[in-house]
């Protein structure tokens, strides 16, 4: 799933009403501050509105969090495989 | 210190330059290719879902990009009421925030 990276570059202050309107309903409240959203059209929209106050980027990688765990292997699978990246 | 000088003095006196300076019109193609690069980064992110919207394909259907305006719809905007009917860009009120890239028809 793709999801999109944006931040607020530039603030709303002194912008329409719905300006400001569209960046809280995409969660975004102060300046450089982040947030992701899926890619989708309503969010594609949105963006479109305030497209001269925010920076977008699209993330390919869904987040995980750390396992907590690692899967112990021989040293020479492990070496061979930190070879290939 | 206090410097005496008309806008200080004069009350109501504020003064923006006739002209707008070439660092301001270098920050101004800036934020136009960065609009540009929005655009350009949600539709390529909706093009790779199969999908896309109706308010990009009128932005690229309407507006013309940074690198093919001509230097006059970057830097000044139509007027009715100025001579020659353009005046400088910086004029615009939030200039900084609002795209401004074509004519009215005629013009």
């Amino acid at each position: 799933m793709n999801f999109f990276r944006i931040t607020l570059t530039r603030s709303a202050i002194g912008l329409p009403r719905r300006t400001t309107d569209v960046l809280k309903s995409l969660g975004l409240k102060k300046r450089m501050g982040t947030v992701f959203h899926p890619v989708s059209q309503d969010i594609a929209g949105k963006i479109m509105r305030v497209k001269e106050l925010v920076e977008v980027r699209e993330i390919h990688l869904e987040r995980k969090p750390d396992p907590g765990y690692y899967v112990e292997k021989r040293s020479t699978a492990e070496f061979l495989e930190q070879r290939g990246q | 210190m206090f410097k005496p000088s008309s806008p200080l003095f004069g009350g109501l006196l504020w003064k923006t330059p006739w002209r707008i300076s070439s660092p301001q019109k270098a920050r101004q193609r800036k934020r136009l290719r960065a609009v540009d690069q929005v655009v350009d980064t949600v539709s390529a992110a909706l093009a790779r879902q199969g999908q896309s919207t109706k308010s990009i394909n009128r932005w690229y259907d309407e507006m013309p990009r940074e690198q093919e305006m001509l230097p006059k719809d970057k830097y000044t905007i139509f007027d009715k009421k100025e001579r020659r009917y353009r005046k400088s860009i910086h004029k615009l009120p939030k200039w900084t925030r609002v795209s401004q890239r074509v004519n009215p028809p005629g013009f």
